[in-house]
């Protein structure tokens, strides 16, 4: 009788979940819907309809609009930022977690408060900054300022104070340099949230928005979700074949979510952050 | 003795002790240099960027804001307090601020009262909780300016499916977009929909941290359902709780790019927030000084905000 109970209480939150889930998914799946439609089915409103799967908003969007460029800038972005957020990252992360010095537990406190503060507030002289430095309308001017990232700080820092001193001591009695020490102890034994948080740190650098917003005004350089925003509204783009651009704008960070899903939802679930 | 020489006093002696009872100012022997200029190295690239991307800046926009300038004549002119007087008189500032805290309000609860409710619910399946994880946390990971434009065609009154479904149920639902009085709820909805999952995420974090043992006590000491949720799960949830509180508030502050794609501000700034207002101010009305004053108060807000939340903590958040 309780097992009945109990049998149909999972079901009960299955098919609740589902149903959310499903509502969740709206958005994506109209998308999908009004990107295969032909024209004069567009605009019917329904979720569903009753014409034809039309392919070509797909193939106007590839070959009327430069997808692969800007798909090729984003990815640049997404690669050379992220990189660079970790290397800086893992050297700050392990000065923190492993030497000792004097201002050391301030400093960290500055790192911190760094992450709490709008990036709006220091939005202005940043932009004058690129300026000054020749940078704007360039890769450089969108992934210089943003490459010390207190959040990726701060989680290393986590990451690396799990990791035992003695490991990294007898590395420096067995004759280790200290970026010997760093490498082979830290950054080896972090595998796991190296690659959560690369993964992590990418799919942000590949969406951002904001700042490209303001350093690139040449639409060649624009990045995937700022040149959609920019084509959409300069021309009056299909319906049809502005889903078809949304739907392959998303694809490949969905290729990557669900590859990298284990990597992100369990570093996250598990690391039992306190 | 005077306060100078008083304090001066208790300097030295922490100085003192601090050093292990002698004067030697260990920071300057050679040995301790070498303790200091390693860790100082491998920090280096990071405080060089903070120095320059963070810490000039905000100086900089500190000083701005005493100023005026319109980025393109080299001369910047002293006004003292006029920005921010200004601002006080501006309709369009306080529409802004009055709306930047009603978008707060707006998603912060809801998506966190969903986060944790999903959390909860897919945590305590025996199967396919990777599978339900995977899909609600697919909006956090899409990208933003994608998500705008589809949301802004779905709320369209006539070919949009927002109002159609609703109607399914019989709700006459409103041109969101374009209505003062629905503009900002439009954008609200969005910004839940972006995040919960993100929030669920952390919390199943939280949630996994808790040790079974504390439950099954609690089970012996005769505890149902609700009293485990109402006096284990929620207070052992409360330190991450507060995390996702003072962020999710940071981050309902910077909300920007659904803005601009979706309302630019909303019709007759029912949308506009503050940051929306900042980036009108410097970018389209290249009026940089008074923009500057729009960041420092931005700070100020989202610092006091902060401080707060951090000293109700200490009544309410327990710590193991």
């Amino acid at each position: 009788m309780v097992r009945y109970w109990r049998q149909a209480e999972e079901t009960g939150k299955h098919l609740l979940l589902a149903a959310l889930a499903l509502l969740s998914l709206v958005p994506i799946i109209w998308m999908l819907s009004i990107s295969l439609r032909s024209e004069e089915y567009v605009f019917s409103g329904h979720l569903v309809w009753t014409g034809p799967i039309d392919w070509d908003g797909y193939v106007r969007a590839l070959v009327d609009i430069p997808f692969f460029r800007w798909f090729g800038n984003s990815l640049r972005i997404g690669v050379l930022q992220t990189a660079g957020q970790l290397f800086v990252g893992v050297c700050a992360a392990f000065a923190f977690a492993y030497y000792r010095f004097p201002g050391r537990d301030a400093l960290f406190l500055f790192v911190l408060m760094t992450m709490m503060i709008p990036l709006q507030v220091t939005l202005v002289p940043t932009y004058l900054i690129v300026n000054q430095m020749d940078a704007l309308n360039t890769f450089t001017g969108v992934i210089v300022p943003h490459l010390a990232s207190g959040y990726v700080i701060f989680l290393l820092r986590q990451s690396f104070l799990g990791i035992p001193r003695e490991l990294a001591e007898a590395a420096t009695i067995d004759g280790c340099g200290p970026i010997r020490t760093m490498w082979t102890v830290y950054v080896r034994l972090s595998g796991t949230m190296l690659w959560t948080l690369g993964v992590i740190t990418f799919l942000a650098n590949f969406n951002e928005f904001n700042w490209p917003l303001l350093v690139l005004t040449d639409p060649g350089k624009m990045p995937l979700p700022l040149a959609f925003q920019y084509f959409r509204s300069e021309t009056q783009m299909d319906w049809g074949a502005t889903m078809a651009v949304a739907g392959l704008s998303m694809l490949p960070v969905l290729l990557l979510y669900l590859f990298a899903q284990r990597h992100i939802i369990d570093g996250f679930a598990q690391s039992g952050l306190k | 003795m005077r306060t100078r020489d008083r304090s001066a006093c208790l300097l030295l002696r922490a100085f003192y002790y601090g050093h292990g009872g002698d004067f030697r100012l260990r920071l300057w022997t050679r040995k301790s240099r070498g303790k200091l200029l390693v860790p100082l190295l491998f920090l280096a690239p990071a405080l060089a960027l903070y120095a320059v991307f963070f810490v000039y800046p905000f100086v900089f926009t500190f000083l701005l804001s005493f100023q005026q300038w319109d980025m393109i004549n080299p001369e910047k002119t002293f006004v003292g307090w006029d920005n921010y007087s200004q601002l006080m008189k501006d309709d369009v500032f306080w529409m802004s601020l009055r709306n930047t805290f009603l978008y707060m309000l707006m998603t912060m609860p809801i998506s966190i009262a969903i986060g944790l409710g999903l959390a909860l619910l897919i945590e305590s399946l025996r199967g396919g909780r990777a599978f339900y994880r995977f899909i609600f946390y697919l909006p956090v990971v899409s990208s933003i300016a994608v998500i705008a434009i589809i949301w802004t065609l779905m709320y369209d009154d006539q070919h949009g499916i927002v109002n159609e479904l609703l109607a399914a149920i019989g709700i006459d639902g409103p041109n969101w977009l374009s209505q003062t009085s629905s503009s900002l709820w439009a954008v609200a909805i969005v910004g839940i929909w972006k995040s919960f999952g993100y929030e669920m995420l952390l919390f199943t974090s939280g949630l996994k941290a808790i040790d079974r043992g504390i439950y099954e006590a609690a089970s012996i000491d005769g505890a149902g359902r609700l009293r485990k949720f109402v006096h284990v799960t929620l207070p052992l949830l409360s330190p991450i709780t507060l995390f996702i509180f003072i962020m999710g508030i940071i981050s309902s502050f910077q909300n920007f790019a659904l803005i601009k794609i979706m309302t630019g501000g909303g019709p007759n700034n029912s949308s506009n927030v503050l940051v929306y207002e900042l980036y009108q101010e410097a970018f389209q009305f290249f009026s940089v000084g008074k923009a500057a004053a729009i960041s420092i108060l931005l700070f100020l807000i989202v610092m006091t905000i902060t401080l707060v939340q951090l000293k109700v903590s200490r009544h309410t958040v327990h710590y193991q």
